[in-house]
């Protein structure tokens, strides 16, 4: 019987490295059809994250026709289950596998460290393998440039942002989206609700409301996959934003635009390498230069002179000449979150648990 | 507006899917019925009212085929829970997880479309009270509600009706002795109970929240279900916990809203927490507690 020893862990992690790096060399037979599963915690919707998800898959179908074959399985729960469905996807042939939530992480890296001929994409983790590539987006890029609009807008001088859990990726966003409205009126305010939930419309729109009757006139839809916060604010009267994907529909009036994100540029280029041979697993963290991450259907009634300023500030983000984690930058609690003239880094920005000066909120521990 | 004037303005129309859905559930196991699948009537409700009311049918039909279609359903589990005396928790869970499966079915071509609300009524002279005037600004389907709180309050103080539907819940053989069709009784109460859910749902789907999307009923059908016990199976109890519940929901939003420094998962399980406890309290008299409970709830009658 083999002991589980420090040594025969690192001989056994050397094994899998080394079959990595072999399989992904010789595994893939170009004239095979290659099936490709995306797996995706909610029911895909006309808009969300899903939807954002799926609709990246497109021009990848488009391109390769007959050679791919995708199949997306939807409404899929995280844990056991997800792990199962996973498993099941693998062995039923499909080599590309895009595990479309956090809560996949474990089931996910497990498949692609048994097979190496399997390319493994997972949203929003943070660990790495040779056939498996962690993918977020830089949405705070985005939700800067609407702060300034929403400060240019608010006569109250409050904003709100009803958002789902007070994970890093979402506290960076209600972060930039404070600076860019510092950046328009410093003394602006935003005030959080965090309604502890992916998924329960009621709720999200309950809290949007919440936001709107302390004076909030700009909410920004934090991470909600349906129109809940968006539609309650049409109806209030009040600006509203979101990520993902327009529901400009849901908001003719009020809508003051989207963070849109656009896998494709990342899809393809990942289903391309696979192809070839040549994906390599690396943390990808995308944003406007990418072509990722996109600001949409920006509202008529943002001031002219903002818009213009907006725009400037967006070809700068694009040319990476600016990045909203540009200090001097004061923390809530008082303390220097980045020094005058430093940039934050990336690695930084992905851990990010702390909020800036402006929140009125404080984060919950 | 301030935060108490917004959890007063919310606090019934929060309530709503938990009061119907939490007074249809009452009527059944009043009866001696345990249905568990209260989760899913409610998401066959609210898919059958939302899809009715996008096509145009309009509210009220919207209301009334969603009533229709969880009745449907939980007469199905009547059939086997009372018809065929299998076991009633297993059954209610599986009728549940159907009424669910069935909701995502129907729903798929409506996932996150969004249709009108219903407009608020005011009474005229109250709702202009400083402070508590938001409470009497509501849709017609809250003041509906309340009606039928009353209603089903007086039917088990002081009717015949209500009577008849406890002696077949407190003791079936009985009951049966003196001629009272006791699985005729209780499968008119399972079907009330689902169309109520049914209701539930509808205004979950179509006036509160008004879209569709897949698991928007999200455990508001099993917390009905904890309302009836912790609620003692009075009615008058059960309207308090759903108020309650609904008006901590909101306090927990409106605390963080104006940063109040308390973590914010504490606030989110606040509601369940304070029903508990209050509910609790009130019924801790253990004498009166058996006195209210329903002593043949969930065992099958056989004659």
């Amino acid at each position: 019987m083999t002991h589980l020893t420090r040594r025969n862990l690192m001989k056994a992690a050397a094994a899998t490295g080394l079959a990595g790096a072999l399989g992904s060399r010789f595994a893939v037979a170009a004239d095979e059809q290659l099936g490709i599963t995306l797996v995706i915690p909610s029911p895909i919707g006309d808009v969300g994250w899903g939807h954002a998800l799926s609709a990246g898959l497109d021009p990848v179908k488009a391109a390769y026709g007959d050679k791919v074959r995708v199949t997306i399985l939807e409404n899929i729960a995280e844990g056991p289950d997800a792990d199962r469905i996973m498993n099941k996807t693998v062995a039923d042939g499909n080599k590309f596998l895009i595990a479309g939530s956090f809560g996949y992480q474990n089931g996910a890296l497990q498949i692609a460290r048994r097979d190496p001929s399997v390319t493994v994409l997972h949203a929003s983790g943070f660990q790495v393998a040779p056939n498996f590539s962690p993918f977020a987006a830089k949405y705070f890029q985005g939700s800067y440039l609407l702060g300034m609009a929403a400060a240019a807008l608010s006569k109250t001088g409050k904003l709100g942002s009803v958002s789902a859990f007070a994970i890093p990726e979402l506290i960076t966003t209600i972060n930039a989206f404070t600076l860019g409205a510092q950046a328009v009126k410093p003394d602006i305010e935003v005030s959080v609700v965090w309604v502890n939930s992916w998924f329960d419309p009621a709720k999200e729109q309950e809290a949007a409301k919440a936001l709107i009757a302390q004076q909030c006139d700009v909410i920004f839809s934090n991470a909600q996959d349906t129109p809940s916060v968006i539609s309650a604010c049409e109806e209030a009267g009040v600006y509203a934003f979101n990520l993902n994907s327009s529901m400009k529909k849901y908001a003719p009036k009020t809508y003051l635009g989207c963070v849109s994100t656009d896998w494709s540029p990342f899809f393809k280029a990942s289903v391309d390498a696979h192809f070839a041979g040549t994906f390599k697993g690396a943390n990808t963290f995308l944003g406007v230069a990418d072509k990722v991450v996109k600001v949409v259907d920006w509202n008529p009634d943002i001031p002219a002179d903002t818009m213009t300023k907006i725009k400037e500030l967006e070809a700068k983000i694009a040319d990476g000449t600016f990045s909203p984690f540009t200090g001097p930058i004061t923390k809530a609690d008082g303390s220097e979150g980045v020094a005058s003239g430093a940039t934050m880094p990336d690695g930084e920005i992905v851990a990010m648990d702390w909020h800036v000066k402006g929140v009125a909120t404080p984060l919950p521990k | 507006m301030n935060a108490v004037e917004f959890i007063l303005a919310g606090m019934l129309a929060a309530a709503t899917p938990f009061l119907l859905a939490a007074l249809g559930e009452m009527v059944v196991e009043r009866a001696g019925v345990l249905n568990l699948g209260v989760e899913g009537l409610m998401a066959l409700g609210a898919v059958i009212a939302f899809i009715v009311v996008y096509h145009g049918g309009g509210h009220f039909l919207g209301f009334i085929t969603a009533g229709i279609s969880a009745a449907l359903l939980s007469l199905v589990f009547a059939f086997i829970a009372l018809g065929f005396r299998a076991n009633q928790v297993a059954t209610g869970l599986a009728i549940g997880i159907l009424g669910q499966g069935l909701s995502a079915l129907f729903g798929k071509t409506y996932e996150s479309l969004t249709v009108k609300g219903l407009p608020k009524i005011a009474i005229p002279g109250l709702s202009e009270i400083p402070v508590i005037g938001g409470l009497f600004v509501q849709d017609i389907v809250v003041w509906l509600s309340l009606l039928a709180t009353l209603v089903i309050w007086a039917t088990f103080a002081f009717t015949k009706t209500g009577l008849v539907i406890r002696a077949v819940g407190e003791n079936p053989k009985a009951a049966h002795a003196i001629g009272y069709p006791v699985i005729g009784v209780r499968v008119a109460a399972v079907a009330f109970g689902g169309m109520m859910a049914g209701f539930a749902g509808a205004y979950a789907s179509v006036i509160y929240t008004p879209l569709w999307a897949d698991g928007m009923i999200a455990g508001r059908g099993w917390i009905a279900i904890a309302l009836v016990v912790f609620g003692t199976w009075l009615t008058g109890r059960i309207f308090l916990g759903a108020c309650l519940f609904g008006a901590v929901s909101l306090m927990s939003l409106a605390a963080q809203a104006t940063g109040l420094d308390l973590p914010s998962q504490l606030l989110s399980s606040l509601p369940y927490l304070v029903t508990i406890i209050v509910l609790g309290i009130i019924s801790a008299d253990r004498r009166r507690l058996k006195m209210n409970g329903v002593a043949s709830l969930g065992e099958p009658f056989e004659h």
